[in-house]
């Protein structure tokens, strides 16, 4: 049995349905995040399980235990904001002891599991800050600690990085992981950051206009998006209109030039349109790179990127971008330049819709 | 959540009673002048009564003088302590809620002695003088209002790049102060003005003890003599009251849209 | 160097000119009679220093008429604030129609600033013995109101009138803090386990405390020392502060002109002391604020 379990949850507001049928369970010291552009839904479905938001139909269970009639209150959910939402009025350490002080415990538990906390977080010297006095970072660390305190059975993050500064965000949110697996607690992330879902989710929801387009893991999602709404929006990919030249020996060809595909096309028929992806970190254009496939083509742009040097390249009429890897003494494409491109045909995915 | 919703109801339903209940039986006392049936003749009895017409008058023209010379003193001051003497807008800004703080009639008190006809100022010597001290006195209790709008309105510009932009270009301090900063600063000024307005129509305690024919006293006078024409005045007053801040709302919405203008 | 130091002196002289006028017009009408008021408190007829006037503030009549101010003051600005929160509390998180919200802010701007004389002749016509509530009660109800020992011009009555301007200057004021106060904060607080009644008690109104004790104290004074409304409805009879001290302006009543003084003395320590007692505790609350 699941620790959490989504089952055939609606959600609507007046006529707008915002959530459908999604199910979902998640085991016990999960990392589940949800990943979608804003307005997918993710949010609310956080919402939902943390009893703000009272579902339209089906259930929701923790550790086996109908969450319906119980008020967000009576759950032991822990959850963090995307505006940190600490209490101004109190310190840190007020802050970090509030739900400790609700569930009624003593003075001297209280103050040791704050210490606890916030040795968790290294911002024990902070405890008598009060939250105007310390950096956004420091804010959500602390709204972390005071979600954790009571030892809540779920911990849910709405966007908690999302506020932060680049650098900051990287930091915590290796944090958060390394502080969510310390304690084994099940936790959902809300994020619409593909990036921040990859890096530290055990299992990933891609989340589309309310529904679920695919659950896997960060691995499954980027190399095998299941629709070409995950394969657009989780990372970097070309999307290629290939024209079908013959369907039994799944040949096709991309502006002038012919090539094999290895998965099956299924029911097309000889020029028929069929949509193809192609990570740009897929292929290469070194003369030693292996690879049973090769385009040409005339590169129309080459970007410094830093790590990598971004090449597009006109095959006909579609356009491919590939990525090399940036090395001192390497020489980027020119424009103009004419160059082959080597890769794996199983790279190379048929989007179905 | 339900219960919530009653709650709310319930207050909101209290309040409007409180409110409104007064003001209807307001309005239905003014109309009982003539015996057993509704008329208007405490309203007619009121705008025929020539005291009404002179004692209104004097108070709207003491509220425009006040108006005027309150915003030549506030919008140069607020101007230059932003500009010039930030250090000095904790003094400033205490000096204009003091009138919040002492009561008004403990402030005229003092005038009366100070500037009494025996005194170096004697203010109170002439009937103009008197006139002139009153001004001074409305001016006095509108200048926390006065000086609260226009210092908001001040801190939605950028005082100080508006005056090097002006500098820049050559202007006086005349033009800068009353071609960039006045127009700018306007619907703090109005807001300013129509609450100073609302205070100086209504104001008992100053021209009373400073014995000049306002408006205040003259309500107070007919309370104490007449029965039906008090209740007309006080539906008069409330309306007046009630153009002066919907003047103001509509100042304020107004400039709320036209920054983008040119 | 000195030539340096000139201009410097120049450009300060010119800073300090430029509130020259404002800091002329506070000396002349606020800071120099209150001043001389202060001082007329310790100085007897012959000018020499004394305490007389003070001592000579507590006599039963005088102490009676603070007393009554202080109690009217109070009555009239805890009611005014509680129901005042109250209104507010309904309109900003109540979940009413927006139109409630926009009409009452907007009849509150009105009402704050109905005050003085035609407040009073507004409450004659309500309450007073033929006010249209005191006949509406007898013709319907069957109550009379004045057999119950009510009576306008009295303390219950002028307290039910102030907090007709009252009230609304809560709305005004407390409104802005009620808006200020985050959705997150309440969810933080219910997710970590608080009931309703917990969130208000430990996070909501310490937040708002501030703001609502600071208004209080404003509404405290403004009724302190209000005069018109009082002085209309009841004429000299009934002996706040304000009236007695309009009384000793116009005519000298204590037969001292210094221990009128004495008398304002009194009304500017009790705001003055009010105001600082608001300073002292919101910089208590405050600890937590920018």
């Amino acid at each position: 049995m699941s620790f959490l379990e989504l089952a055939g949850i609606q959600k609507s507001f007046g006529p707008v349905q915002v959530v459908h049928d999604f199910d979902m369970t998640i085991e016990k010291g999960e990392f589940v995040s949800f990943l979608g552009p804003s307005g997918c839904g993710k949010t609310t479905v956080l919402r939902m399980i943390a009893g703000f938001e009272t579902p339209s139909g089906g259930t929701i269970k923790i550790n086996g235990k109908n969450q319906e009639s119980l008020k967000p209150n009576q759950r032991n959910i822990g959850m963090v904001f995307q505006a940190y939402a600490l209490f101004p009025n109190m310190t840190v350490h007020d802050n970090v002891a509030f739900g400790l002080k609700i569930a009624g415990m003593n003075k001297a538990a209280v103050d040791a599991r704050v210490k606890e906390m916030l040795g968790l977080i290294h911002l024990g010297h902070l405890a008598d800050r009060f939250p105007y006095q310390m950096s956004g970072g420091q804010q959500q660390r602390v709204a972390l600690a005071r979600a954790l305190a009571p030892k809540p059975q779920v911990l849910l993050l709405d966007e908690p990085l999302s506020a932060l500064d680049a650098k900051i965000r990287v930091s915590l949110r290796e944090e958060i992981r390394m502080i969510q697996q310390q304690l084994g607690i099940t936790t959902v992330f809300v994020t619409h950051d593909q990036e921040e879902a990859l890096s530290i989710s055990d299992r990933i929801v891609v989340m589309n206009s309310g529904r679920a387009d695919q659950i896997g893991t960060p691995f499954d999602i980027y190399n095998k998006p299941a629709t070409r709404f995950v394969a657009s929006f989780v990372g970097t990919l070309n999307l290629i209109e290939a024209t079908v030249v013959d369907p039994a020996s799944n040949r096709i060809s991309i502006g002038d030039q012919a090539i094999t595909l290895r998965e099956p096309l299924g029911p097309v028929k000889a020029g028929d349109t069929v949509s193809l992806a192609l990570r740009p970190e897929a292929g290469s254009i070194a003369e030693s790179a292996k690879g049973d496939t090769a385009l040409t083509g005339q590169v129309v742009s080459s970007n410094f990127l830093g790590s990598v040097i971004r090449t597009r390249m006109k095959v006909g009429d579609p356009v491919i971008s590939f990525d090399m890897f940036n090395a001192p003494g390497l020489s980027p494409p020119a424009v103009g330049d004419v160059v082959t491109l080597r890769f794996t045909a199983s790279d190379l995915l048929i989007i179905r819709e | 959540m339900k219960t919530q919703k009653i709650g709310a109801w319930i207050a909101v339903l209290f309040g409007a009673s409180y409110f409104i209940i007064p003001l209807i039986a307001t309005f239905e006392f003014s109309l009982r002048m003539r015996r057993g049936e509704y008329s208007f003749d405490a309203y007619r009895s009121v705008f025929s009564d020539v005291q009404f017409r002179e004692s209104f008058s004097y108070s709207i023209v003491m509220a425009i003088l006040t108006i005027v010379f309150g915003i030549l003193l506030v919008v140069p001051t607020a101007y230059w302590v932003r500009l010039r003497l930030p250090q000095m807008r904790p003094f400033v800004e205490f000096i204009t809620l003091m009138p919040l703080v002492i009561p008004a009639i403990v402030i005229v008190f003092g005038y009366l002695r100070l500037y009494n006809s025996s005194s170096f100022i004697p203010f109170t010597g002439s009937a103009r003088g008197t006139d002139l001290l009153l001004m001074f006195s409305f001016m006095t209790l509108s200048l926390p209002y006065m000086y609260r709008s226009v210092d908001t309105a001040m801190r939605t510009i950028d005082v100080a790049t508006l005056t090097e932009a002006a500098q820049s270009l050559g202007a006086s301090w005349p033009t800068i102060m009353f071609k960039c900063i006045f127009p700018n600063v306007m619907s703090g000024v109005l807001s300013g003005a129509f609450i100073t307005f609302a205070i100086v129509i209504g104001e008992f305690t100053m021209p009373s003890l400073l014995n000049r024919p306002a408006f205040g006293p003259y309500l107070q006078l007919i309370g104490a003599n007449r029965a039906y024409e008090p209740p007309a005045l006080a539906i008069i007053a409330f309306a007046i009251t009630w153009a002066s801040m919907a003047l103001l709302q509509l100042v304020s919405r107004f400039s709320k849209s036209a920054p983008s203008k040119p | 160097m000195s030539a340096k130091q000139a201009i410097d002196l120049k450009k300060t002289a010119i800073d300090w000119l430029g509130i020259l006028p404002f800091l002329l017009f506070a000396v002349m009408f606020l800071i120099a009679p209150t001043l001389y008021l202060v001082t007329g408190a310790f100085l007897n007829p012959a000018g020499e220093f004394t305490f007389d006037n003070i001592s000579g503030l507590f006599t039963d009549k005088i102490l009676a008429s603070y007393w009554i101010s202080i109690r009217v003051s109070l009555a009239s600005s805890l009611g005014g604030a509680f129901i005042g929160f109250f209104l507010a509390w309904a309109v900003v998180l109540g979940g009413l129609p927006s139109w409630i919200r926009s009409s009452l802010l907007t009849f509150s701007g009105v009402a704050s600033n109905f005050a003085g004389v035609p407040l009073a002749f507004a409450f004659l016509a309500t309450l007073g013995r033929t006010g249209l509530v005191t006949l509406l009660l007898r013709d319907w109800f069957g109550i009379n109101l004045y057999a119950t020992g009510f009576n306008l011009l009295s303390f219950i009555g002028l307290t039910i009138t102030y907090m007709y301007f009252q009230i609304p200057l809560m709305v005004l004021i407390i409104t802005p803090a009620l808006d200020g106060l985050k959705k997150e904060w309440r969810e933080a607080a219910e997710i970590l386990g608080a009931t309703n009644t917990q969130y208000w008690l430990k996070v909501a109104l310490p937040i708002l405390f501030p703001s609502i004790l600071g208004t209080t104290l404003l509404l405290f004074a403004n009724s302190f020392g209000a005069i018109a409304t009082a002085y209309s409805l009841t004429g000299s009879t009934f002996n706040i502060v304000p009236i007695q001290l309009y009384a000793q302006i116009r005519g000298d009543v204590l037969h001292n002109p210094n221990l009128g003084y004495a008398l304002a003395l009194g009304m500017i320590v009790i705001t003055g002391i009010s105001n600082l007692i608001y300073i002292w505790l919101r910089m208590r609350a405050e600890r937590w604020q920018k």
